[in-house]
C-alpha cells in the first residue's frame, strides 16, 4: 500500500483541524512564556540597542 | 558616538577587526563601507525598478491615446514603439518590473538594514569581509542578470520567481552560501548573548527565503535558458503561490519588521512599547504566514479543503500583523512631538500605517466571497502597492534617511529636501492606490453584471478596460509622483556622501568576550503538588524557561523556526501531492503536441499570464463569459502553470477554436486591427521570427522525463519532424482563410497551435485504449474542427 492510498483514506478535515490544534498549542506556550518573563528582563532587552553605540573607546 | 581612536586599517584586517585586547576586552571595528554600498544599491534600484514600472503603466494606458491629435498633431505617437517593440512589450517588462523593486531594491534596503544592526547588536564586526562582498557583487550580478534576460524572454513563468535556472543557482550560492554564512557566523562570535527581537526576524528571513526559494524552483533544465517546473498544474499553482504568499511574508514583512525594530527605537531614542508583544506576534507571524498561500487560488482547481485552509489562517494572520503595527506606532508613545519635526519619524509613522492598512486588507481579500470580486482585478495591484510603495519604500526611505549621516559621517545635505520627498511620496502613493482601487472595484463589477434578461449586461470584455482607462492615467501621476521623490532621496544621499570627510573614521569598540564558562540559569520548579512527574515537567515546559534559553543560542532558535516553517508546509502539501482524489484525472486530456508545446514556450517567454487568466471559477458570470469552468484534471501536463493572477484581458481557459488562425494571426500581429479599444501589445515580431524546431526534441525529452506520456516523440527528430507537420497545416488554413503566406516556419503559427488547443480537450471523446505513446504523435490530426 502506497502513502497515497493511506493518505486518501484520512478524511480530510482532519488537516485543518489538526493545524488549528497544532497553532493554539504553540500560541499557548509562546503567550505564557512571554508573560512569565520578569518585566526587568523585557525592558533589557528592549533597551539594550539604544546604547550599541556608545561603547567605543 | 563617543569620540574614537581608530584601529588602524592592519589591526582591523585581523580576524575581520575583531583585535583581542590584553585586557580580556576585544576590540573591534565595525564594516560600515558594506552598508555604504548596499544602501547606494538600494536608491539605484528604488529609480531603476520605478522607472520601469511606470513604463509599463504608460503601457497599459497608451494604446488609445496613440491616435490623439491636438491641433492636427498626435502628441504621444512617438511614443509608438512602447506598445510594438519585442523587448519592451508589457509582459517581459512587468516581471523586469516586480523582480527590480522586490529583489533589487528592497532586497537592497534590507541587506543595508541587517548589515548595520546585526554588527552592533552582536557587537561584532561581520563575520568575514569577503563574505560581505561577495554577497554584495552577486547580488548586484543577480539583478543585472535578471534585467538582461528578462527582455529577453528568458523565464521559467512563475510569478515573482521567473529568473531561470542559472540565476536561481546564483541566488541559492549567494543567499545561503555567503550572506547566510555570514550572518550566522557574526552570531557566533557575537559578544551580547541575548538575541535582540530584530535578529528573530533575519533569522526567519533568511531560513524560510532559502526554504521557499529552493523547494519552488525545482526544475529540470531543457538548455541553458530554459527549463520546466518539476511540478504540474494544480500542484506547480500550490508550490507556486506557498511561495509567492510567503515571498511577500519572509522578504517584505519579516526583515523590514526586524528594520522597524531596530530603527524606529533608534530614531525615536526609546526602546520597543513592549517586548513580550514582539515574542507573541513574531512566532505567530512565522507560524501562521506560511499557510496563507493557497488563498492565491480561491474558486480555482485547488482542492477547496486547502483554499479554506489558506482563507481560515489568513485571517488570523490579522492579528499577529496587527501587533506588529501596534507595538511600532505605541514605541512613539510620549514621543509624538518629535514626529512633527523628524522626517525619520514621519516617514516610519506612514509606513508603519500602512502596514496596518496592507496587513488589515490582505485577510480580508482572503474571505473568499470578496475575493470572488477583487481576484483578478486591479484591485489586487492597489492592495501591493499600498504595501510596497507604504510600508516598504517608506520604511526603506526613513532607514536610509537616519542611516545617511551616520554613514557618511556628515550631517544630511538637506532635510527640506528630506521632508519634500515624504510628502509628494506620500500624495504620489495616495494618488496611486485611490484610482486603482476605484479601478479594480470597476472591473470587479463589470464582469458580474447581469441586465433584466439574465444576460451579461457587459458581455464584451473590452467595455472593462476603456471604463478603467481615466484611472490608469491618474496612476501614471502617482507615480511620477512618488518616483520623484526617489530621485531627491537620491540626490540627498549623492550630495551628503560628496560631503564625507577624506578618510571615515572608524570608532573602535570594545566588549568583553563570551564567556565559555557561562551556564543558563536552573530551569524553574514547578508549583504543582501532588501531581503526575509528568505534570510537573508540563508545567515546566509551560513557563516557557526553554524559549529564554533559546533566545540566546541562535542555532536552536534557527532550528525552531525551520521547524515552525517545515511543520506547516508540509501539513498543506503533502496532502496536495498524495492524495488523489485532489487531481481527478481526465481522459480526454492529452498532452500538448510538440507545435504545441513551442508556442506554449512562447505564450510563456511573452509573460502572457500577467495580463490573461487560463482558469475559469465556477462562478456564474464566469461560465457564462467564458465556458465551462476549469477542472484540475485538465492541467496535468502544464510545467509550469498558466493560470495567472490578473486580467488585463480576458481569460483564455477555453479560448481554442472561438476565433480562426488568420484572426489570430492579425490579433497578434496588431491588436487594434481586430478591436479598434484593445491595449494588447503588438507582436509583429512572432510573423517574422523562425522556430526553434531542432530544439524541440530537448524540450519533448525533459517533458518526458517529468512524465508526460510523450512516447516516440522523444525519438531522434521525431518532435520537429511532427511539428513541422502541425505547422505546415495551419500554414495552410491560414492562406485558405485569405491571411498571409508563407507563416509555415513561424513564432505565430505555434503560437495559435497552442491557443486553438486551450481547453479543448475536456470537450472531445476520451481515446478508446489508444496508448500514450501514439497519443502525441496522432494529435496534429486530431485537432481540426474549429470554427472559421
Amino acid at each position: 500500500m502506497r502513502l497515497s492510498d493511506i493518505m486518501s483514506r484520512v478524511d480530510l478535515t482532519v488537516w485543518p483541524i489538526a493545524a488549528l490544534v497544532i497553532f493554539v498549542g504553540v500560541f499557548i506556550v509562546v503567550a505564557r512564556r512571554a508573560f512569565a518573563r520578569s518585566p526587568s528582563e523585557n525592558e533589557r532587552a528592549a533597551a539594550m540597542l539604544l546604547g550599541d553605540d556608545a561603547e567605543s573607546m | 558616538m563617543t569620540p574614537s581612536s581608530t584601529l588602524d586599517h592592519a589591526s582591523a584586517a585581523v580576524g575581520g577587526g575583531n583585535a583581542p585586547s590584553p585586557a580580556g576586552m576585544d576590540r573591534f571595528v565595525y564594516d560600515d563601507a558594506i552598508v555604504r554600498k548596499f544602501a547606494a544599491a538600494t536608491v539605484i534600484w528604488a529609480f531603476v525598478g520605478m522607472l520601469v514600472g511606470i513604463i509599463v503603466a504608460v503601457q497599459m494606458a497608451l494604446p488609445p491615446a496613440l491616435t490623439w491629435e491636438v491641433g492636427g498633431i498626435r502628441p504621444l505617437g512617438w511614443l509608438a514603439f512602447l506598445t510594438n517593440v519585442e523587448y519592451l512589450s508589457f509582459g517581459r517588462l512587468r516581471p523586469l518590473h516586480t523582480n527590480a523593486v522586490i529583489f533589487a531594491f528592497a532586497g537592497n534596503a534590507i541587506f543595508a538594514a541587517i548589515y548595520y544592526s546585526t554588527q552592533r547588536l552582536c557587537k561584532a564586526r561581520m563575520f568575514s569581509d569577503t563574505l560581505s562582498k561577495l554577497h554584495f557583487w552577486g547580488w548586484q550580478l543577480i539583478i543585472v542578470s535578471a534585467a538582461l534576460t528578462l527582455p529577453l524572454g528568458i523565464t521559467q513563468g512563475k510569478e515573482y520567481a521567473e529568473l531561470e535556472w542559472p540565476i536561481d543557482l546564483m541566488i541559492a550560492v549567494v543567499w545561503v552560501g555567503f550572506f547566510g554564512v555570514n550572518f550566522f557566523g557574526t552570531l557566533s562570535r557575537r559578544r551580547e548573548r541575548h538575541l535582540y527581537v530584530a535578529l528573530w526576524f533575519y533569522i526567519a528571513t533568511i531560513v524560510t527565503v532559502a526554504v521557499l526559494h529552493v523547494f519552488n524552483s525545482l526544475m529540470i533544465p531543457a538548455g541553458i535558458f530554459k527549463s520546466y517546473s518539476l511540478y504540474a498544474g494544480v500542484q506547480d499553482a500550490f508550490m507556486q503561490w506557498w511561495y509567492g504568499h510567503n515571498a511577500v511574508a519572509f522578504f517584505l514583512t519579516t526583515p523590514f519588521l526586524g528594520l522597524m525594530y531596530y530603527f524606529l527605537p533608534k530614531a525615536a531614542e526609546r526602546p520597543v512599547f513592549s517586548y513580550r508583544l514582539s515574542i507573541i506576534h513574531f512566532w505567530s507571524l512565522v507560524f501562521l504566514y506560511i499557510w496563507a498561500g493557497p488563498h492565491h487560488l480561491h474558486y480555482t482547481a485547488l482542492p477547496a479543503w486547502a483554499s479554506t485552509l489558506g482563507m481560515l489562517f489568513s485571517l488570523m494572520l490579522w492579528m499577529p500583523s496587527w501587533g506588529g503595527m501596534i507595538n511600532g506606532l505605541l514605541t512613539l508613545r510620549g514621543a509624538w512631538n518629535k514626529v512633527a519635526s523628524d522626517v525619520v519619524l514621519k516617514f516610519f509613522v506612514v509606513g508603519i500605517t500602512f502596514y496596518g492598512m496592507s496587513t488589515f486588507e490582505g485577510p480580508m481579500l482572503s474571505i473568499k466571497s470578496v475575493n470572488a470580486l477583487s481576484h483578478y482585478t486591479d484591485w489586487t495591484i492597489a492592495h501591493v502597492h499600498a504595501g510596497a510603495l507604504g510600508w516598504n519604500g517608506f520604511m526603506a526611505f526613513g532607514m536610509l534617511y537616519w542611516l545617511m549621516p551616520r554613514l557618511f559621517q556628515t550631517p544630511l545635505w538637506s532635510k527640506k529636501l528630506a521632508g519634500t520627498h515624504f510628502w509628494i511620496g506620500t500624495i504620489g502613493i495616495l494618488l496611486y492606490i485611490i484610482p486603482i482601487y476605484a479601478s479594480g472595484l470597476t472591473q470587479g463589477l463589470m464582469w458580474r453584471a447581469f441586465d433584466e434578461s439574465g444576460l451579461l449586461k457587459y458581455p464584451d470584455f473590452v467595455e472593462s478596460v476603456t471604463a478603467v482607462l481615466p484611472m490608469y492615467w491618474l496612476r501614471v501621476a502617482g507615480g511620477l509622483l512618488y518616483i520623484s521623490g526617489v530621485v531627491l532621496c537620491m540626490l540627498n544621499m549623492a550630495m551628503t556622501w560628496r560631503a564625507r570627510p577624506t578618510v571615515y573614521e572608524e570608532p573602535v569598540h570594545t566588549a568583553p568576550r563570551l564567556s565559555e564558562q557561562y551556564s543558563d540559569e536552573a530551569p524553574p520548579a514547578s508549583e504543582l503538588y501532588a501531581n503526575l512527574e509528568a505534570g510537573k515537567k508540563l508545567d515546566v515546559l509551560v513557563k516557557g524557561f526553554w524559549h529564554r534559553v533559546w533566545e540566546r543560542k541562535p542555532l536552536k532558535f534557527t532550528v525552531l523556526v525551520f521547524l515552525a516553517v517545515a511543520v506547516a508546509s508540509l501539513f498543506e502539501i503533502i496532502p496536495t501531492f498524495v492524495i488523489g482524489s485532489n487531481i481527478p484525472t481526465i481522459a480526454s486530456v492529452q498532452p500538448y503536441t510538440p507545435l504545441e508545446l513551442a508556442g506554449r514556450d512562447i505564450y510563456v517567454a511573452e509573460g502572457c499570464y500577467g495580463c490573461h487568466s487560463q482558469m475559469i471559477r465556477p462562478l456564474y458570470a464566469e461560465t457564462k463569459r467564458y465556458g465551462e469552468y476549469s477542472k484540475p484534471g485538465e492541467f496535468v501536463y502544464d510545467h509550469p502553470f498558466q493560470w495567472g493572477s490578473k486580467r488585463t484581458g480576458p481569460d483564455l481557459q477555453r479560448e481554442g477554436g472561438k476565433q480562426s488562425d488568420s484572426w489570430h494571426v492579425l490579433h497578434f500581429n496588431n491588436p487594434r486591427q481586430v478591436n479598434d479599444r484593445s491595449i494588447m501589445p503588438a507582436y509583429p515580431h512572432m510573423l517574422t521570427k523562425p522556430i526553434d524546431f531542432d530544439g524541440l526534441t530537448a524540450r519533448v525529452r525533459v517533458m518526458a522525463m517529468l512524465g508526460v506520456p510523450y512516447g516516440q516523440a522523444v525519438l531522434d527528430g521525431k518532435a520537429p519532424e511532427m511539428a513541422r507537420e502541425q505547422a505546415a497545416a495551419i500554414a495552410k488554413s491560414i492562406a485558405a482563410q485569405g491571411g498571409q503566406a508563407d507563416l509555415g516556419d513561424k513564432q505565430v503559427v505555434a503560437l495559435i497551435a497552442y491557443i486553438q488547443r486551450l481547453g479543448t480537450d475536456i470537450s472531445k471523446p476520451a481515446p478508446v485504449a489508444a496508448p500514450a505513446a501514439k497519443v502525441a504523435q496522432t494529435a496534429p490530426a486530431a485537432k481540426t474542427v474549429r470554427p472559421q
